[in-house]
């Protein structure tokens, strides 16, 4: 059981903060729940530069979509932002 | 000359001379505008050496080619002069709707030397530049000083540049500041006009800017424009949520810096960011001169009808590096302090010296009298010694002095977190160690925007890095970051385009402004020349680089303690050496003369 937390306009499209999700083994299957669950918005959001962490490390450092999701991680969504 | 007036206003406030000076298109492309403009006057008219707050150090007004244009963010002006905080060069950078008009009174650059006997401003319509008694003015706050000086100016379309109460009585870190809560805010620039007795500079332009081809800028202009609105960063994020929809990002990723950077995790983020400032006191947001983006926050308050911020810096510098979760409090800290014209990174950065002192035992209560404890935590700390600081009442007296004079009078200076004697701003860089690098490089001091390596490192822009990778691949990214920020910034354009343009969207728009035919690597030297003088003006000025290009110990020596980057200090020992070499200076960290001949600075040895 991951605990999936959402950021910025991704709390708008699924009206929450976080939520755990069960039985998915890697982030690519995790978004293919999300992308059925939210659709299309959701997807749309994440298209360009999003920002995907495991325990706040970033998965394009990690194995990318194939990072696996292990019990108890926490998985943070970022649609793309920037400031300073 | 496109893009130029070529029109320089010297004015002397010893004599009340006011005398106009030209320059031609040589210096325009050797320097292309605001920092270029500034490091070659100050390399060329002051002793480096000169006390900051003397009648001998001068302070510069400057505007870019693309200031007053219609260019995205073309609003932007910058200070330059030596800053009595760090004691090597000061350039803070504005945008609001000063500088536009500035540039549109027909000036690209303003010089002010010398000290007035009382309190003056100066006051410009067009070509007319007088200077006018201040006393009415003098100890009064910025939003009231703009309010008299517009009134009394006939012209409320008029632009202000002023000090509050914490320039006048030279607070190490006041700034200046436009339209209300616009700052040039770092290196106490504020200070240095308070030294001078200039209050304030009104000013209202009518004229235009000459561009080479206005058609053919115009539809570059479209075209830069639509790809920054189209943009889910500059189109999308910015304005919705401002700067501070970093508040959850950094601190998720862990660096966001906890109780003066004794963490990267702050246990209360949430209720401090950007998502939880929308949802509760924003109204709008609100852009400068010719932003497309508008990442500026209107928010509503308390008593506070309305205030403007605070951004991502100044909401961390208050709350999170004070262990303080008071969003309310933060907000209203944050109006008070532009209010005093002062910049909100050292302040906060000032306050989290005091509390880990205070922690130690290093302050003690007796130090304080009947004033507040600087425990972690504790909002009154705000509420009551920020007045104090501006008025130098008090234990404010100490804390205007900035943090790295604190630390050093109560013998604690290993916890004062700056780089050259500034507060460092909110990224830890034991998660982003490039970023640290260029924090230890900066020219003034502890500074993010100089460089922004978070931008690679954690955002993932223009490419995503890895944050503990620090090969030369890391250096050079971080030398093109500043170089290419000193042509954004020498421009007269916001940072901010840089989430949605890269370096040859820029050449396009100068190239169609200027009717030049310079390449995007022809910028980059330009870039790479302003850098370098800046640096050339610090080594002068006397700067150590064994001891200055450096960290405070925490961060190269102290692992992380907890989070995602549990572990990790800056491996700034190892990338110095390469960054030296990279940017082709000397093992000590001077500049060759070869390459200064190279970048054609051998005049200014
Ligand atoms: S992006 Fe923000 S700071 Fe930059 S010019 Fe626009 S409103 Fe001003």
């Amino acid at each position: 059981m991951a605990l999936v937390k959402y950021f910025a306009t991704l709390r708008e499209i699924t009206g929450k903060r976080e939520e755990t999700v069960r039985g998915v083994k890697n982030i690519k299957e995790l978004m293919q729940l999300l992308i059925n669950r939210y659709g299309d918005k959701f997807a749309k959001e994440l298209r360009d530069r999003a920002m995907i962490l495991v325990n706040g490390k970033n998965i394009l450092h990690i194995r990318d979509m194939d990072t696996e999701i292990e019990e108890e991680d926490v998985v943070s969504i970022f649609p793309p932002a920037g400031g300073g | 000359m496109y893009g130029y007036h070529g029109k320089i206003a010297r004015i002397n406030l010893s004599t009340g001379k006011i005398s106009v000076e030209k320059f031609d298109e040589k210096m325009a492309k050797k320097w292309l505008g605001t920092r270029g403009f500034g490091i070659h006057v100050l390399l060329k008219e002051i002793d480096p050496k000169v006390d900051p707050l003397s009648p001998e150090n001068k302070i510069l007004y400057t505007t870019g080619p693309l200031t007053g244009t219609a260019a995205p963010t073309g609003g932007r002006y910058m200070v330059i002069t030596k800053s009595p905080l760090t004691g090597y060069i000061a350039m803070a950078n504005s945008g609001g709707f000063f500088g536009a008009e500035l540039k549109l009174a027909g000036w690209d650059m303003l010089i002010v030397e010398g000290k007035a006997e009382k309190p003056v401003y100066i006051s410009i319509r067009n070509e007319e530049i007088e200077i006018k008694d201040a006393s009415h003015v003098w100890g009064k706050r910025v939003s009231e000083t703009e309010k008299i000086l517009i009134e009394e100016f006939g012209d409320k379309h008029a632009q202000v540049a002023s000090i509050g109460p914490a320039g006048e009585n030279l607070v190490r870190f006041a700034a200046i500041m436009n339209n209300g809560h616009r700052a040039a805010g770092r290196g106490g620039i504020g200070a240095v006009m308070g030294s001078k007795n200039l209050k304030a500079i009104i000013v209202r332009g009518r004229g235009r800017v000459e561009l080479a081809d206005r058609q053919k800028f115009i539809s570059v202009v479209k075209e830069k424009t639509n790809k920054l609105k189209n943009d889910p960063v500059a189109g999308g994020g910015l304005p919705k949520y401002g700067t501070a929809v970093l508040v959850n990002i950094i601190n998720q990723n862990g660096l966001y810096p906890t109780r003066n950077f004794r963490s990267g995790v702050f246990e209360y983020a949430e209720e401090q960011s950007g998502e939880a400032m929308a949802a509760k006191y924003l109204k709008r947001n609100k852009p400068c001169y010719a932003c497309p983006i508008g990442c500026g926050r209107v928010n509503r308050v308390g008593v506070l009808e309305e205030t403007e911020g605070p951004e991502y810096e100044s909401t961390w510098a208050l709350g999170a590096n004070l262990g303080i979760n008071d969003l309310a409090s933060i907000i209203e800290a944050n109006h008070l302090i532009d209010d005093l014209g002062m910049d909100t990174i050292s302040t906060g950065g000032t306050l989290a010296t005091a509390m880990e002192l205070y922690d130690v035992g290093l302050l003690k209560q007796e130090d304080l009298g009947d004033a507040p404890p600087f425990r972690w935590g504790n909002t009154e700390v705000l509420h009551y010694y920020i007045e104090k600081i501006a008025y130098r009442q008090g234990f404010g007296d100490k804390l205007a002095e900035g943090g790295y004079r604190l630390a050093k009078m109560y013998g604690g200076e290993e916890y004062f977190m700056g780089v050259k004697k500034q507060e460092l701003p909110a990224y830890d860089p034991r998660g982003a160690e490039g970023h640290g690098l260029g924090y230890a490089t900066d020219n003034r001091g502890g500074d993010h925007i100089k460089a922004y390596m978070i931008s690679p490192e954690i955002l993932g822009y223009p490419v995503k890095m890895d944050p503990h990778d620090i090969s030369d691949e890391k250096v050079k990214m971080l030398i093109a970051f500043q170089d290419l920020t000193a042509v954004i910034d020498a421009a007269g354009l916001c940072l901010f385009t840089t989430f949605g343009l890269v370096g040859d969207d820029y050449r396009d728009l100068l190239n169609a402004a200027l009717g030049w035919d310079l390449t995007t690597e022809d910028y980059m030297k330009i870039g790479e020349r302003i850098w370098n003088a800046e640096r050339l003006f610090n080594l002068k000025a006397g700067l150590n680089p064994r001891e200055e290009d450096t960290l405070p110990k925490r961060l190269t020596e102290e692992p992380m303690p907890e989070g995602p980057n549990k572990g990790h200090v800056v491996r700034l020992k190892e990338m110095l050496p390469r960054y030296y070499e990279l940017r082709g200076w000397n093992a000590d960290g001077t500049i060759p003369k070869e390459k200064l001949k190279e970048l054609e600075l051998d005049e200014y040895l």
